[in-house]
């Protein structure tokens, strides 16, 4: 039933005429049932005490002449008022004169005196007493008991007022059911299409207007907004379907490149296996080498030696100066074996990373460097450099090799000058060495980091070309880069980057 | 009362018949001896009712305005005829007020004008002069009130007479018309009798 209610305006509406009929109803039944019972002993009085001036004005002559037939003939007329149960006439000295008595009254005794004027309520009944002034002057009173019972007409009134009201509603309703035909009809009608366009999703349905006044214009609205929905609905169903064929086709590309992507990681994974796989067979390759070279060289240089030493007096000075010669380049040899061993080992050996303060390592290694070289006159400057994490050794070499190379390079400058330096950005440290020495070509930067690559003659500054080539292996392990700038007699600056943030060890 | 002065009157007038008379005395004597008191209690409330009603009359008949030319006299109602009545009539009137004005009661005897009288009772003894006070008293429009059987066919406006032993009246509505009095319907209602057309 609520359910109905909720679903349809109909039911609604309907509802609303019989709450505001049945409120309106209740309200003003409710007024004049009270108004009425507040009025009825007030009104019952004065219609009894109009009443009792009426007989008293009839009965006074019967009085004055002592006719209590004509009283009673009076008095009897009140047969017409069965409200009025018992009336009376008492003469002037209080003896009662006249009386009469309802049919179906309730009995009840005369009051054996007539009491003052006025009137009391006795139980169910209202009893008057009333003067009669005849000429001024009191010939008798006359006496009304009347029913009164304010409930019997409450419940009388409120009978009545049941009644009005079921027959109100019941025509209220009647009167809503033919009324909102007028009103729904029209509104049902939409519904009727709104459905139908929902469940057939036909937009091409339009709703009949019936009526000129807001339901009319309603319909109006609703077919114009059906008729624009409908274009709408066109409208993205044809930009749906290009989407579609829009999504396929990138979806078909998207698979090609799937595709060569995988291939392409296939043909990148199998190069570097075969890469990785030339590169170890070329480091073993170069390691055994170094180190087969080197027990051929033991013995050049050994044997060198046995022949200065057991020969040495029997040799001339140009034999002597040959065999020099021999001993010196078996040495160089052997260094060049020994780098080379070191760099081939590079790329096997696991990097031990622990905390480096990166100024105590540059300065140990420095003391060493001095110890070696005769290094006084070098005007140094070592700045605050940053931590960092690296292998110990490691980045030992690197400084070894770029503080060796500033004071080889700069020893022919009359005031060598070294600084070492290092800046910080947001992603790594950049350290820099810097000296005054000889500098290079800038054309032949590029060449500065290979293996055996020389810019300067050995005779002028010793060296196996292997050192720049270590820095930047051992920088590229760490993560970071390596580069240099330079002039000819300008000298040179080497940088080499280390992030702040290492992640592992492995290039 | 009248029963035994009358009878004494006529053994004074006619000797002759005095053993018929002093039997009959005897007798009435006899019945007297049973009757006279409660006789002698009637009579006097039949004398102060009808005295009652005498000026309460008064207050339902309208005198036309020319018969009360002096508004400041009393209202007086005379009595002719009728000695006893006329004693409870002054009784019954003290200090009583009829609209503001005094009540007065006037004993009238034979042949005495009938000026500033309002009501005039003629008594059952003045009975027989009833015509000649009729004639007096209807252009002055006095209320006459009698107590004789017929005095209404006469022209007396209104007639006491006794019903149930109880004090009546009868009213002549012609007499009143031609006394140019008007009475009023509810006087009517108490009635006995009223009489309309001519005798």
């Amino acid at each position: 039933m609520f359910k109905a209610i909720a679903r349809s305006v109909r039911y609604k509406l309907a509802l609303v005429v019989l709450a505001a009929t049945f409120v309106a109803l209740l309200v003003a039944g409710t007024a004049l049932v009270l108004y009425d019972l507040r009025n009825y002993q007030r009104q019952l009085e004065n219609d009894l005490v109009t009443q009792a001036e009426i007989l008293g004005r009839a009965s006074a002559p019967a009085l004055a002449f002592e006719d209590p037939k004509s009283a009673n003939e009076n008095l009897a007329l009140l047969g017409v008022r069965p409200n009025i149960y018992a009336a009376g006439i008492y003469n002037a000295k209080g003896k009662l004169f006249a009386s009469y008595e309802g049919r179906d009254a309730p009995r009840a005794a005369f009051p054996s005196l007539p009491e003052a004027d006025g009137s009391r309520v006795a139980g169910n009944e209202l009893l008057l007493f009333k003067r009669i002034v005849e000429n001024g002057e009191i010939v008798g009173t006359a006496y009304l008991r009347a029913g009164y019972e304010p409930f019997e007409r409450l419940k009388d009134y409120l009978g009545i007022l049941g009644g009005v009201m079921a027959l109100s509603l019941l025509a209220a309703a009647l009167m809503s059911v033919w009324l909102q035909a007028a009103v729904t009809k029209p509104i049902l009608e939409v519904t009727d299409v709104a459905r139908q366009v929902m469940e057939r999703r036909d937009f091409s349905l339009r709703a009949r207007k019936t009526t000129q006044d807001e339901i009319g214009y309603l319909v109006d609205a609703f077919n114009d907004m059906l008729a624009e929905v409908g274009r709408r609905a066109e409208a993205l169903e044809a930009s749906n379907r290009s989407l579609e064929h829009e999504v396929a086709e990138r979806q078909r590309a998207d698979e090609d490149r799937r595709k060569l992507n995988a291939e392409l990681e296939q043909r990148v994974s199998e190069r570097t296996s075969q890469l990785e796989a030339a590169n170890k067979e070329l480091e073993g390759f170069s390691y055994s080498v170094s180190h087969d070279l080197r027990a051929p060289l033991r013995g050049i240089i050994g044997f060198a030696d046995a022949l200065m030493e057991d020969h040495g007096p029997a040799l001339d000075e140009e034999a002597k100066r040959k065999i020099a010669i021999v001993q010196d380049e078996g040495r160089r040899m052997g260094v060049l074996i020994d780098d080379l061993l070191a760099f081939s080992r590079l790329g096997r050996k696991a990097l031990q990373i622990v905390d480096l303060d990166m100024s105590k390592l540059a300065r140990t290694t420095l003391d060493g460097l001095h110890a070696q070289h005769n290094g006084q006159g070098v005007d140094l400057q070592l700045g605050t450099l940053p931590q960092t994490k690296g292998d110990r050794v490691l980045l030992g070499q690197v400084w070894a090799n770029l503080l060796s190379n500033a004071l080889k390079f700069s020893s022919k400058n009359g005031k060598p000058q070294i600084v070492v330096s290092a800046v910080t950005d947001e992603k790594e440290h950049i350290y820099f060495v810097r000296d005054n020495g000889a500098g290079f070509d800038p054309r032949y930067q590029s060449k500065l980091f290979g293996v055996f690559q020389r810019l300067h003659d050995s005779s002028e500054f010793p060296g196996t070309g292997v050192g720049l080539a270590l820095v930047q292996r051992i920088v590229n392990r760490h993560g970071g880069r390596v580069w240099a700038e330079g002039k000819p007699n300008q000298g040179a600056t080497f940088y080499f980057t280390l992030p702040k943030e290492r992640i592992d060890g492995t290039v | 009362m009248e029963a035994v002065t009358f009878l004494f009157g006529r053994r004074r007038n006619l000797p002759a018949r005095t053993l018929r008379t002093a039997i009959f005395a005897a007798l009435s004597i006899f019945i007297c001896l049973e009757q006279c008191a409660a006789q002698d209690d009637a009579q006097a409330v039949e004398h102060q009712v009808k005295a009652a009603f005498l000026y309460k009359f008064a207050g339902y008949v309208k005198w036309p305005d020319s018969a009360d030319a002096r508004p400041d006299a009393p209202f007086t109602i005379g009595v002719i005829g009728a000695d006893a009545i006329a004693a409870e009539l002054v009784e019954a009137v003290a200090g009583r007020k009829l609209e503001d004005r005094n009540i007065a009661v006037k004993r009238l005897k034979a042949g005495e004008p009938l000026a500033g009288i309002q009501i005039l009772f003629v008594g059952r003894s003045e009975a027989a002069r009833l015509n000649q006070l009729l004639q007096a008293a209807q252009p002055r429009s006095i209320l006459v009130v009698t107590e004789s059987e017929g005095a209404l066919a006469q022209g007396s406006v209104i007639n006491f007479v006794m019903a149930d032993r109880r004090v009546r009246f009868e009213i002549s509505l012609d007499s009143a018309e031609k006394s140019r009095l008007k009475l009023s319907s509810r006087l009517l209602a108490v009635a006995q009798q009223v009489r309309t057309g001519t005798p």
